[in-house]
């Protein structure tokens, strides 16, 4: 087991390697090549070349979803919608923003719903104005981009601490990052082992890897 | 910014956040929270990914026939895309204490960013009231250093953040970040020996118990009457 975790360690390492240049979407690595047309996938191309095809696949995905959000809590079919309408606008625009930090599409999706929702609703019910969505939920998921920012710098950890920080994660974590960074497998793959939903398991991947950052760079 | 706080929202108040089910000044409190925990950072971006799950799991695909989608498509991809994010950054209120300056979290900073209005209430409480929803009532309240709030409980919940300096009752002592929840069956008398700013949100009325503060309890109706009655309309 011992040299197996540590095998999981220097790949952690290189995934650690390639974030330090901020921003790069592959940071969580293998998502983007072994998904064809995740949503993911398809939130990136939007971001990075106004792939209206791809924009035209989120937007009959997630559309109806968004307009029976706005029905449940309006029960108005003009609001619903605007809801629509204001939800694949930030969407569309904020495309360039989303990088796999920031979670899954459909999570990122769900929260930039849910604030123009949240927005909406406060106009109907003409409640003061004094606070919108955006404060109340800073930026569409971008709670994680503070880990990225503590990544500047050099970092130098013997593999032998991130074994130990390995086993520190909580267990439902550390059974991710094992089946994706020990077993190799892919999420698809490492989601049906462990009979949990893709969602999930990339967020809960995200967080166990988070976390390791965080031992990483307060270590050092 | 960090702080290690040792009381945090309840699991089912961090999950209506999440999820956007809560009232605006809940939200406001929880998210003031938030900003300061890491610990209910990770877990609201759980519970955002889990509440995606459900929201796509759950919904139908009713489509809806007013939707001209082609058009609406074609609407929105002639927007120029945001490519950097600078919103971050816009004013840092803050709220001049005596001898220094507390900054608020960013939800906070909004709500005050309107100016305050302080109201001097006894034993060394001052109070300046927000009108963020019409469910509930939300206050920043600051006591000074060896003030002492009288007994009461509440008809709903009553919960509690603490901004800066710490306050103590019965079942326990409450530093900056600490989110302190107290329900109908709940009867405390919070103190504070060195004097405390927090931000405190309600979802019905106090009723003082004992003593001379019981002549408080109209007043006290009366005045979360009009904070409500103000935002209905």
């Amino acid at each position: 087991m011992e040299d197996v975790v540590s095998g999981a360690g220097s790949m952690l390492m290189g995934s650690l390697a390639k974030t330090k240049s901020v921003k790069q979407p592959a940071s969580v690595p293998r998502v983007s090549n072994d998904v064809s047309d995740s949503d993911e996938q398809l939130l990136i191309a939007v971001g990075n070349h106004q792939d209206r095809a791809a924009f035209n696949a989120l937007f009959s995905r997630f559309s109806n979803k968004i307009y029976a959000m706005g029905m449940k809590l309006t029960r108005n079919e003009q609001l619903s919608h605007d809801l629509v309408q204001e939800a694949m606008l930030t969407v569309w625009q904020k495309a360039p923003l989303y990088d796999l930090d920031r979670g899954t599409a459909q999570s990122w999706i769900f929260t930039l719903t849910r604030n123009r929702c949240f927005d909406i609703l406060r106009k109907m019910k003409r409640q003061p104005a004094t606070v919108s969505a955006d404060d109340i939920w800073p930026q569409e998921g971008d709670i994680d981009s503070q880990l990225v920012h503590e990544e500047a710098g050099t970092m130098e950890v013997e593999v032998s601490k991130i074994e130990s920080f390995y086993g520190q994660l909580p267990a439902p974590q550390r059974a991710v990052v094992e089946q994706i960074y020990i077993h190799d497998r892919t999420h698809e793959e490492a989601a049906a082992v462990l009979e949990i939903p893709l969602g999930t398991l990339k967020s809960r991947l995200r967080l166990g890897v988070g976390k390791l950052r965080q031992m990483v760079g307060t270590e050092v | 910014m960090n702080i290690d706080a040792k009381y945090h929202p309840t699991p089912e108040q961090l999950e209506g956040y999440a999820e956007g089910s809560l009232a605006p000044g809940m939200n406001v409190v929880i998210s003031a929270h938030v900003e300061l925990c890491a610990t209910c950072r990770q877990s609201i971006s759980e519970l955002e990914e889990a509440a995606s799950e459900e929201w796509l799991r759950s919904t139908p695909d009713t489509r809806a026939s007013s939707i001209n989608f082609s058009a609406m498509i074609d609407s929105i991809v002639d927007h120029p895309q945001i490519k950097n994010d600078d919103t971050t950054s816009d004013n840092v209120p803050e709220i001049h204490m005596l001898d220094h300056s507390v900054t608020l979290p960013r939800a906070l900073a909004k709500v005050a960013s309107d100016g305050l209005v302080w109201k001097q209430l006894a034993g060394g409480i001052n109070q300046a009231t927000v009108t963020l929803d019409d469910q509930t009532q939300c206050e920043f309240l600051y006591m000074k250093p060896g003030s002492q709030v009288p007994v009461h409980k509440h008809q709903g919940s009553e919960v509690t953040l603490v901004l800066d300096g710490s306050f103590e009752d019965e079942l326990g002592h409450y530093k900056p970040a600490d989110f302190v929840v107290r329900t109908a069956k709940d009867q405390h008398q919070p103190a504070s020996e060195e004097g405390c700013l927090c931000f405190a949100v309600l979802d019905s009325p106090l009723t003082f118990t004992k003593g001379l503060a019981r002549l408080l309890n109209p007043f006290i109706r009366y005045r979360f009457r009009r904070a409500t009655s103000a935002a209905a309309h």
